[in-house]
């Protein structure tokens, strides 16, 4: 029965072909535009999660200030420093190899002149944990030195690399010391091995991704490896950021869990975050905004779902004398309804499988131009899930806008509606 | 026991706030296999008469049965279920369907009691083949003649094969060669197949096919004729 129910409702919808498009229309106007907001969402999460993935891999979290990562954290404002004693580290179980950053300004002599005097000012260094260039170069970013000089190598200390910028405002060259002044009446004088390659103003970007740093940064600070930090100003809270990668087989959440809680026991500040906890947060992040755009779209199908009333309201008007019939010959009330409520619904339905479609395209359309202007490959994603929604959900508005007129219809005395004219 | 008995039915209506009485009492027996023919000038209450003999109303007074039933008693859903099986339909406008074919016009009350499709379209096809439409059947109302419209009608009218046949001025929209054959096709269902047909008609032809008419007036049946 119901089968002919729906082929009722269906013939009725194909007499009326240009009202029943126009209201179609209307609805999938509203659906295009939630599925493909949704769709560039989802997205737009998968491709962050890709290049997080890409950068951290599996086997690898890094240790922020709580403050900065955790549940206690204030918002964007930046990475804040903390303390961090990188020996107790590198002895949780399961941990392979930590490296760290920290960094903190300076007063920096440079080698003396032809006139003896040296050139001085306060600038920037960064201690790097040589593993840091040997092991995550993804994290710190390429950093390329001139010929002639290089990177420092594990176990070395009285060793810097200067940025282009420093070395050319100290007058300073490979072979030659620079004296740097840390806390009380400590002070080293470090061999230069090694100067940056200056960058192109045009240049792309191609900075760290966890220390934040770019390129034109980079050259503007004094590298030295991480212990000699501790020479110079002991250990302190001006940790940037830390990464470890664990043991292969070993699980990095819990790694990370115990590396927090060791390092936290010993009066650090810090929370260990992995993969897992980054693609949490993006998750959150871009479902709101998407959930928050779709609100909007989602205006449109109300309109959409108004519209379908509209046309049923003339539908069911128009159909007075039909309906009146109908009940002469023995339909049911609830068989009236029934097939008004399909006629709705189904068109709601259309509405949504040509929204589907067009939002999926518009989808991809709009992740290629997206992918393009920020240069990476965005990518599109069609969620089964999301489609098997909006389809029953289209449906569902249909019929929900119809059932008002759907009653009414139902409702009518035969008598009265046999006698409309 | 007649297959139709009335007995003083009134029946009012509310127009604004003031109640039109359309039926003063009015006493009606009809046999089955009957041909009658109910006549009146516009207001006499012969349409309100052919809504209760077809259970689409209710009266406000007096006790009306159909095939034994108490029509008062009954509910709404029953009522429609009474109507669906005991009852068929004639129109003066014939209220087809435009959207469907003919056969599924004559499905349409089908489709209502639950019959199966392929039982529903060999008598769909059986019936328009009774009234002469055996080459119709795909054809949409408004592809077809008047004639063959009100024939359209009256095998829906057939479909789940009612005792009484309710015909509202069948031929008041045809002109007198289609609308022989319709009022020919009426005659047979009481001669041939014992059913009760009612025609409500101001069409002195309509009337000459009825074995007795029944006169209106005020709500009021006023004159009762044998016809021979």
């Amino acid at each position: 029965m119901f089968k002919d129910f729906f082929l009722l409702a269906a013939q009725s919808i194909m007499h009326r072909r240009m009202r029943s498009w126009l209201t179609v229309i209307g609805v999938f106007i509203g659906i295009t535009a939630v599925v493909a907001l949704i769709s560039i969402g989802l997205g737009l999460e998968r491709t962050i999660t890709d290049q997080v993935a890409s950068v951290f891999g599996v086997d690898t979290f890094i240790i922020m200030n709580e403050d900065t990562f955790g549940p206690q954290a204030h918002g964007p404002g930046g990475a804040e420093e903390y303390a961090l004693d990188l020996s107790t580290l590198r002895a949780v179980e399961g941990v392979k190899v930590a490296a760290a950053v920290r960094e903190r300004t300076g007063f920096v002599q440079g080698p003396p002149r032809s006139d003896g005097t040296p050139l001085q000012g306060f600038f920037p260094v960064s201690g790097l944990s040589p593993e840091l260039i040997t092991e995550f170069e993804s994290f710190i970013g390429e950093l390329e030195v001139q010929k002639g000089g290089r990177l420092f190598d594990v176990g070395e200390e009285a060793v810097t690399v200067l940025g282009s910028e420093i070395a050319k405002r100290l007058q300073a060259s490979v072979g030659e010391t620079v004296l740097v002044v840390g806390e009380g009446s400590a002070e080293l004088s470090l061999t230069v091995v090694g100067i940056l390659v200056p960058v192109e103003e045009d240049e792309e970007s191609r900075g760290g991704f966890a220390a934040g740093m770019n390129q034109s940064q980079n050259q503007d600070t004094i590298y030295v490896p991480y212990e000699t930090m501790d020479l110079l100003w002991g250990p302190a809270k001006d940790v940037l950021i830390t990464v470890v990668r664990v043991n292969p087989g070993e699980d990095v959440d819990k790694v990370a869990d115990r590396a927090e809680e060791t390092l936290n026991a010993r009066g650090s500040e810090i929370s260990a975050v992995t993969y897992t906890d980054i693609s949490e947060v993006i998750g959150t992040m871009t479902s709101t905004i998407s959930a928050f755009l779709a609100g909007i779209a989602g205006i449109s199908l109300l309109v959409g779902g108004v519209g379908v009333m509209n046309t049923m309201f003339t539908s069911v008007l128009e159909r007075t004398k039909e309906i009146g019939v109908m009940k002469a010959v023995g339909a049911k009330n609830g068989h009236v309804l029934t097939i008004f409520l399909i006629e709705s619904g189904l068109m709601g339905l259309v509405g949504g499988v040509v929204g589907t479609l067009l939002g999926l395209g518009l989808s991809a359309v709009a992740s290629s131009f997206i992918g393009r202007f920020f240069g990476v490959e965005m990518a599109v994603v069609a969620s089964p899930i999301l489609i098997a929604i909006t389809l029953l959900g289209s449906f569902l508005l249909g019929a929900f806008a119809g059932l008002w007129p759907a009653r009414r219809a139902a409702k009518l005395p035969v008598v009265d509606a046999l006698r409309y004219e | 026991m007649p297959l139709l008995d009335l007995k003083g039915i009134t029946k009012d209506y509310k127009l604004g706030k003031i109640v039109v009485r359309a039926l003063r009492g009015l006493d009606l027996e009809v046999e089955e296999g009957e041909v009658i023919a109910i006549m009146g000038p516009s207001g006499s209450g012969k349409s309100t008469l052919m809504h209760i003999v077809g259970a689409l109303d209710t009266p406000t007074g007096g006790t009306a049965f159909l095939d034994g039933q108490d029509l008062q008693q009954l509910k709404e859903r029953q009522l429609v279920t009474l109507r669906g099986k005991k009852v068929g339909f004639v129109f003066q406008t014939f209220n087809l369907i435009q959207t469907l074919s003919a056969q599924r016009n004559v499905e349409l009350p089908m489709i209502f009691q639950g019959i199966r499709k392929g039982e529903r379209a060999r008598r769909a096809r059986e019936l328009l083949t009774k009234v002469g439409l055996a080459d119709r059947v795909k054809h949409k109302p408004n592809e077809l003649s008047g004639g063959e419209r009100q024939r359209v009608a009256m095998a829906r009218a057939l479909a789940n094969d009612p005792e009484i046949i309710l015909a509202d001025e069948p031929t008041g929209n045809l002109d007198t060669e289609s609308g022989t054959p319709v009022l020919e096709m009426l005659k047979r269902l009481s001669v041939e197949d014992g059913k009760t047909v009612i025609i409500v008609t101001h069409d002195p032809d309509a009337a000459a096919i009825a074995d007795r008419i029944v006169r209106l007036r005020d709500g009021c049946v006023c004159e009762e004729v044998d016809c021979v």
